[in-house]
């Protein structure tokens, strides 16, 4: 066998369908057994145009003319199944065009694969960022984010004393009558604006919600960063408390009416519980303000001897006297008026 | 933790897709069920079978009850297209070395969609 037939052989039967063709006219010259297979119908086509309808010819004459090479792609069904076959004209001497096709069938679906694949993880990592921040929103409302931060690191929170902070405590008059006699929905609906008001007042004043139990509702200045006026802070807070009831009440018909403790000391914050966890606060400071807020009026907010004395210069205080308070002995409480 | 399933125990996407393509070559080759597929777009095959297997095997799609009664509402498919494409489907899984077990498991998965498809 001479090289000459060896070389037809091979070019015959490799995997890529090769053909000749005369540059001028475009009619086959020569095609191997691939590109028979692929190309050849049951009407035998002798020009480039009749087989590839959908070719450019112009911007394939162009192309050779410019740089001796063009690419194209065309699909075509064999079948029920599109075939991809990439096209490869080269110009060769004497007014010969080569075109060597490739079947990148495979290459196409699989692309396609890839893209569907892809679309599929991409909308379900969009998903689950949804819902981590759904998560992350939820612990963020029951703890602040410096712990929550260090809960999503190590797993744990370490018990932090705070001190010191300013501590308010606030329960409702008549809460359990109001249940019982109400439509408990509408009350519960109405406490939960009431909540969300005060959220938003305390967070104008940098107190840090900590928990609500029923009506009693607590929250903190001071904490979790410290804060240097956290008294005058939850004062504030206190005072626009009882505004926004005072003004809420002028236009509703359920009468709401509070009572508020303030207190100052120190206080420990942690998470509690494992599967049902809970971030918490205690320390005296929170048991002083619970019974600062036993002993108030209704709309009125009781203010421990301390806290009286560092907001003396700039709110409203009047000296109750001397009581004796459970737990703490004998001592001065005061009275905050809203000035305004 | 929750279990795991077979898309992940069968070598996830990188496995699945050589499910996928050899369901895809068989399907097209079908005369029963392959002429549903004669006017789509190979693309849009492609994406349908990738999701299709994904979902079975609990990968990353999964289609409600609703979504595929009305993707399918347009054709007709009878009981004997349904049942070639459960052959069609349970000797692409056994081609590629899943136990009985866990094709029995697909194909009863896929049975219970039968009466979405069937009309």
């Amino acid at each position: 066998m001479t090289i000459e037939a060896i070389n037809e052989q091979l070019l015959r039967a490799i995997g890529v369908g090769v053909a000749l063709l005369d540059r001028q006219t475009l009619r086959f010259g020569f095609r191997n057994d691939t590109f028979e297979e692929w190309f050849t119908g049951e009407t035998e086509q002798t020009r480039l145009q009749e087989l590839f309808a959908d070719l450019d010819v112009t911007a394939m004459q162009e192309g050779l003319t410019q740089s001796g090479r063009y690419a194209s792609e065309i699909r075509f069904k064999k079948k029920r199944r599109t075939l991809v076959v990439a096209l490869d004209f080269t110009a060769a001497e004497e007014d010969v065009l080569v075109l060597v096709c490739q079947n990148i069938t495979r290459i196409k679906e699989l692309e396609s694969m890839i893209d569907s694949y892809s679309m599929m993880v991409e909308r379900n990592t969009r998903e689950i960022k949804r819902e981590k921040e759904q998560v992350e929103k939820l612990l963020l409302n029951i703890m602040p984010r410096s712990v929550y931060e260090e809960y999503k690191t190590f797993g744990v929170v370490t018990p932090q004393m705070y001190d010191p902070v300013s501590v308010l405590m606030l329960d409702f008059v008549g809460f359990t009558e109001m249940v019982a006699s109400q439509d408990p929905s509408v009350t519960v609906t109405e406490l939960n604006d009431i909540y969300s008001a005060f959220d938003r007042i305390g967070e104008q004043f940098g107190c840090e919600r900590i928990k609500t139990i029923g009506d009693a509702y607590i929250t903190v200045a001071g904490l979790p960063d410290p804060t240097p006026d956290h008294a005058k802070a939850i004062a504030n807070t206190a005072i626009r408390f009882v505004r926004y009831l005072n003004r809420r009440n002028l236009s509703h018909p359920h009468q709401w009416q509070c009572r508020i403790g303030l207190s100052t000391g120190s206080v420990v914050g942690s998470v509690v519980g494992i599967q049902k966890y809970v971030y918490d606060i205690f320390g005296p400071a929170v048991n002083l303000a619970s019974r600062l807020q036993e002993i108030s009026e209704p709309m009125e907010i009781t203010v421990q001897d301390s806290v009286a004395n560092v907001l003396k210069d700039q709110f409203d205080l009047k000296n109750m006297g001397e009581r004796t308070i459970r737990g703490f002995g004998d001592q001065d409480i005061w009275r905050l008026y809203d000035n305004n | 933790m929750a279990e795991r399933t077979l898309y992940e125990k069968y070598g996830g996407f990188s496995q699945v897709s050589k499910i996928v393509l050899s369901f895809y070559d068989t399907l097209l080759d079908n005369d029963e069920v392959g002429p549903f597929f004669d006017d789509v777009d190979m693309s849009r095959i492609v994406d349908h079978q990738t999701k299709f297997i994904a979902s079975l095997l609990g990968g990353p799609a999964s289609y409600s009850d609703n979504q595929l009664r009305q993707l399918h509402s347009h054709l007709s498919i009878t009981d004997a297209h349904f049942d070639e494409l459960e052959a069609v489907l349970s000797g692409a899984l056994q081609n590629h070395g899943m136990t009985d077990e866990d094709v029995e498991a697909v194909v009863a998965e896929f049975g219970k969609r039968r009466p979405l498809i069937v009309r």
